[in-house]
């Protein structure tokens, strides 16, 4: 299995604050790896430097062992990674196979004179857009069926919101997913589905890295798990090794706790 | 019946109608409309109104795109007008003695337009809001200024004069063709031929936008409007996009420009002040950002509107002058409050403008229940 993503010592300081503190890890091929940790470890802060929200004070980040540090977003995003947010950020006002269409910005290429004249081969790219994006939107069975699809973002319930995020996330096929805490919000019974539907997307050959806070979702997928506090890595391994570290006990519950464990 | 109902039954049963049949009814109308001039029913100063009108359509088509679409408001627009109307000054009257050809001068205007809003739309295209109408404000009024004191080129407040009439085919090729002066048909110089040249560059440049507006480029920008930070997350490149956009409008207002330059014979620089900025935003906001057919409509209400009353207020034709834009003021007030999606909205912007729209609702939940009927999950 060849390495995907590899931090090196990546830094991120606003002001005095160092949210991120020399990070490395990798994730590799066909993988689910979670990071892990208390509010404010710098989870967030290192999907937004990994997607180009934010340029790394030092250190490098390598899609398959080539530099996208310091590239904008959208550049990072024709590389090969996706994401999603934490806070909900679809088009709400654009309806949901619009919001997938737009995911495929970058993989499709009709130019502003063809799309004017509306080509023929702008044509048929459109209708293969089209296609795709229903593909992509029954990966989540009976979601987005039929006449939902033209109904706006907004309209749709949390739980679908967040699945519509990931549907447009993944239109542009990314060598990378990154999911910043697929279920918030979500009750036991749909945290179960997305699970079970993050199970799916790395049997179909995706690499998932993904923030989490629900331990069972994290216990359930996750190849390997990485925790941070304070912006430093504190413990990576597989989840009941990383569960049972006393710094990562002690990150959660306090001192007192870990050592009651250990 | 509140007048909110009222407007929501009217837009009811104006949206069961297809938007094709809207746009070849207005098609025909407008062809039409010359005839009934020909058949001396109509005045030839009607017809005048109605090329102006049409000039208008043409701008408020090219500020939707900024505005409506990408969602970046510009209160300098008109200054896009004011280059392509000066190229095609320059380039054919009595100034320099130049007489180009006029495809290459339309084609000209256009891009030295274009080439204005990227030189504008680069540096400030990353402010937002606020910011970007107070710089497109004064970039606007800078252009007005520099035409108005550049006396060597523009004759400054004195304008240019003598703009001569458009002919299809060059000197030359009539020469080589055995004519010694140019055919009549060749030479547009009539308010009715000038009026079916705007026609049907309109009616081209709203085919061609719509086509835009429903690609990969127009949802782009849209997505840029809704959520930047998740559509250069989703892989747009925000700059290009939007100076795209800027870049796109300004080749349409330049467009407009030559057209007026000859059309008009005559241009100063108080056809550019900031007041024909302003109104052409409010045609845009009056007929529904966003909205072809809406902003075709709103040009043509502002435009021709005030003529109709100029004309049914005979004697107080000059009191008229000073309420017009008063007028203006009160319209787009009670819109705002009463409709601020416009006259004939686009669906994105209705929704910006209701957040949930009671009748598209309705629809998709009785559709879902056919659909799903028996299911118990309809709602999770």
């Amino acid at each position: 299995m060849g390495t995907i993503l590899e931090l090196q010592g990546v830094s991120m300081s606003f002001g005095g604050l160092k949210a991120v503190d020399s990070l490395s890890f990798d994730v590799r091929e066909n993988e689910i790896v979670s990071i892990i940790g208390p509010n404010g470890s710098g989870k967030t802060t290192t999907f937004n430097v990994i997607s180009g929200l934010y340029e790394p004070d030092s250190g490098d980040i390598l899609l398959k062992g080539e530099s996208v540090a310091g590239l904008r977003p959208d550049q990072v995003h024709d590389k090969g990674i996706s994401r999603t947010f934490q806070s909900l950020r679809l088009f709400s006002n654009m309806s949901v196979l619009d919001n997938v269409l737009v995911g495929m910005h970058s993989v499709t290429d009709a130019g502003l004179i063809a799309s004017m004249l509306r080509l023929p081969k702008v044509r048929r790219e459109e209708a293969a857009m089209r296609v795709k994006a229903r593909e992509i939107l029954e990966m989540f069975p009976g979601r987005f069926s039929g006449p939902r699809q033209q109904q706006p973002a907004f309209s749709l319930s949390y739980a679908n919101r967040r699945r519509l995020e990931i549907a447009r996330a993944l239109a542009s096929e990314p060598a990378l997913l990154l999911l910043d805490e697929p279920v918030a919000g979500m009750n036991p019974m749909e945290s179960r589905e997305v699970m079970e539907q993050i199970k799916v997307l790395r049997d179909k050959g995706y690499t998932i890295l993904m923030i989490e806070h629900d331990m069972h979702v994290v216990e359930g997928v996750s190849d390997r798990v990485i925790a941070m506090d304070h912006g430093v890595k504190i413990a990576e391994g597989t989840y009941t090794e990383v569960a049972n570290d006393p710094q990562v006990v002690e990150a959660y519950l306090g001192k007192r706790a870990a050592e009651a464990t250990a | 019946m509140r007048l909110s109902e009222v407007t929501e039954r009217v837009s009811g049963a104006a949206a069961r109608v297809p938007r094709s049949v809207y746009a070849v009814g207005g098609l025909v109308i407008a062809i039409i409309f010359p005839l009934l001039n020909m058949a001396g029913w109509v005045e030839t100063a009607w017809l005048r109104v109605g090329v102006i009108s049409l000039l208008f359509v043409m701008l408020s088509l090219g500020l939707n795109i900024v505005m409506g679409e990408t969602g970046l408001l510009n209160l300098g627009y008109i200054a896009f007008f004011a280059f392509g109307a000066y190229t095609t000054a320059l380039l054919s009257s009595p100034k320099f003695e130049l007489r180009w050809p006029f495809l290459v001068v339309v084609v000209l205007s256009a891009l030295i337009a274009m080439v204005a809003g990227f030189v504008i739309g680069l540096p400030t295209l990353r402010l937002r809001g606020d910011y970007l109408a107070i710089v497109t404000l004064a970039f606007g009024e800078i252009v007005r200024l520099t035409i108005t004191n550049l006396q060597d080129f523009t004759n400054g407040p004195n304008g240019i004069t003598g703009i001569y009439s458009p002919r299809l085919v060059g000197e030359g090729a009539l020469e080589s063709l055995g004519s010694t002066g140019p055919a009549a048909w060749l030479v547009i110089d009539k308010p009715v031929e000038y009026y079916y040249l705007v026609l049907a560059c309109v009616a081209v440049t709203a085919v061609l936008i719509s086509n835009l507006k429903n690609s990969r480029i127009g949802r782009a920008w849209n997505a840029l409007r809704e959520d930047e930070l998740a559509a250069v997350s989703a892989g747009i490149t925000a700059s290009r996009a939007k100076l795209l956009s800027v870049v796109l409008s300004a080749g349409i207002a330049g467009f407009a420009g030559s057209l007026f330059a000859y059309y008009s014979n005559v241009i100063s620089p108080e056809s550019f002040l900031f007041m024909q900025s302003v109104i052409v935003v409010c045609m845009v906001v009056l007929g529904g950002m966003g909205s072809i057919p809406g902003v075709i409509l709103g040009a043509i209400v502002l435009q021709a509107l005030p003529q109709v009353i100029r004309q049914a207020a005979g004697a107080a034709r000059s009191e008229f002058e000073v309420y017009r834009m008063l007028i203006f003021g009160i319209i787009i007030v009670v819109m705002v409050i009463f409709r601020p999606e416009g006259l004939l909205p686009d669906t994105l912007w209705r929704r910006e403008a209701h957040e949930v729209d009671p009748r598209e609702q309705e629809k998709t939940r009785q559709s879902l229940f056919d659909l799903e009927e028996g299911e118990k999950d309809l709602e999770v």
